[in-house]
């Protein structure tokens, strides 16, 4: 990095750009084989995530580590995208003042929705809860998907 | 008037008497950020993005685990490979901006451009993936709200009375009768199945006697529940239903829990959709201008926004298709 010349006007003369001339070429990062090689792993962890769904996965009775597993491999995956194809990576440290605030909001405003929406079905009157889906809604629906498949076996013999 | 206007702003106050200088201000130059005001602005306007998206993200968790009952993927016939190709869709999109401001950057405009045109078609694509996957829910009467939305909680009286009320539309009716008054030879195997399967419905609905079991096993002969689990293929867990054999019979549904899904489905994908259109409107107008290293600032922006649209589906693409 040049430091800038001493200079008493304005960074940019009218018609020029901005951020070219605020910016001192750094095209040095990144760099053809940087991206192709974030991209190469981004599709592998897509994949990975996908597989959670295909029957070779082990953890198919615990949905849970499935769950654990994508949000780690997502949580990768935007890292890469957002370290290396928006630049943060090479970026001073002005991005930690404004990523770090933002994500911390982030996660602040969907804890403090826990309270109200996600107990929500604790605290809901006994009248709410009869015309509220429940599990047993879809058991009741899987035994008689159960049922008419017997039938439909016994008039095929 | 202006030389004590800016004393007042150096760190040393504005009295300057006892200095050689004359009344003149040593000027300190104090650097501002070391980016430029445009790429600033994109930053503050991507963290409160990021706020909003995480507003809709969370709340959508917070939904959905605190449902008592939230339907599976194949449910609510979604497809996770459709899911997939799209997240690949986005991702070679965020690669091809990268490569055009590359391009710009070592001034070869008209490359940049090809990477521009790649970009804008990619992001149509992703669109156009999204909007089959709107008709499909569509047309399995998955709506975010009641008068097109034709889809159940549980099977209940009201499910019953709500399709009670279907069959007695005269259209349907008139349906019903061709269909009883066709012979089998001109109908498929599937067709005197489904044939058979309307007749025994409609006699359980208007059963005055009827069950909660009963009326299960019409929600399940109008629209059953896929068996989840593996399988992989998009066909694998779609189970066949009346619905499905004769098209123009659209009786009501049952998902358990899917119109809180389908509220969250289209707000979530809605937005995110939203977000794409502007930000393929950003690339269309950048296409006209010449993608030298002058525009090298705007592709940054303009990519960093797109970037920001890929990383949102990075997360939106587990969070309703494989959970």
């Amino acid at each position: 990095m040049t430091t800038p010349e001493p200079s008493h006007g304005p960074l940019t003369r009218p018609g020029e750009l901005t951020d070219d001339a605020a910016h001192p070429p750094h095209a040095s990062h990144g760099g053809l084989g940087v991206y192709l090689a974030v991209f190469v792993a981004l599709c592998l962890l897509t994949t990975m995530s996908f597989l959670t769904y295909s029957p070779y996965w082990p953890w198919r009775d615990e949905p849970q580590v499935g769950w654990a597993f994508m949000m780690a491999v997502s949580c990768t995956k935007a890292l890469l995208v957002v370290l290396f194809f928006m630049h943060v990576l090479w970026e001073a440290n002005w991005k930690y003042v404004l990523t770090i605030p933002a994500a911390m909001m982030a996660i602040f405003l969907t804890i403090m929705l826990v309270p109200d929406i996600g107990f929500r079905s604790r605290m809901v009157s006994q009248e709410r809860l009869l015309y509220m889906a429940r599990p047993s809604d879809e058991a009741l629906l899987k035994r008689a998907a159960t049922a008419a498949e017997a039938t439909a076996g016994e008039a095929g013999h | 008037m202006s030389s004590s206007a800016f004393a007042a702003d150096t760190p040393f106050g504005h009295d300057d008497h006892g200095h050689d200088d004359h009344g003149h201000v040593a000027l300190q130059y104090q650097p501002g950020l070391p980016l430029s005001r445009g790429k600033l602005i994109m930053w503050l306007f991507l963290s409160t993005e990021i706020m909003f998206f995480a507003a809709l993200l969370g709340s959508y968790v917070v939904l959905r685990f605190g449902a008592l009952q939230w339907p599976k993927p194949h449910h609510v016939h979604l497809s996770e490979p459709i899911g997939a190709f799209n997240t690949f869709v986005l991702i070679c999109s965020s690669v091809t901006v990268v490569l055009a401001l590359e391009a710009a950057r070592a001034n070869r405009a008209g490359l940049a451009k090809l990477w521009m045109v790649v970009t804008l078609l990619l992001g149509m694509l992703f669109l156009g993936v999204k909007g089959y996957e709107y008709a499909a829910k569509f047309d399995h009467g998955i709506y975010p709200a009641k008068p097109l939305g034709r889809i159940y909680e549980k099977p209940d009286l009201y499910y019953a009375s709500a399709v009670r009320e279907r069959l007695k539309d005269p259209l349907v009716l008139e349906k019903i009768a061709e269909l009883e008054a066709a012979s089998e030879a001109d109908l498929t195997a599937e067709q005197v199945a489904g044939r058979k399967s309307l007749a025994d419905i409609r006699r359980l609905v208007m059963d005055p006697d009827q069950q909660a079991f009963d009326i299960a096993v019409v929600a399940d002969q109008v629209m059953p529940l896929p068996a989840e689990g593996p399988g992989g293929g998009h066909d694998a867990g779609h189970a066949h239903g009346l619905n499905d054999t004769f098209d123009w019979l659209r009786l009501p549904a049952v998902i358990p829990g899917g119109n809180m899904w389908a509220s969250t489905y289209f707000l979530l994908t809605g937005f995110h959709a939203v977000h794409v259109v502007v930000g393929l409107i950003v690339f269309a107008v950048l296409l006209g201008y010449q993608l030298g290293p002058a525009a090298a600032g705007m592709i940054e922006n303009a990519g960093l926004y797109w970037h920001f649209v890929d990383l949102v589906w990075i997360f939106l693409f587990p969070l309703l298709y494989l959970f």
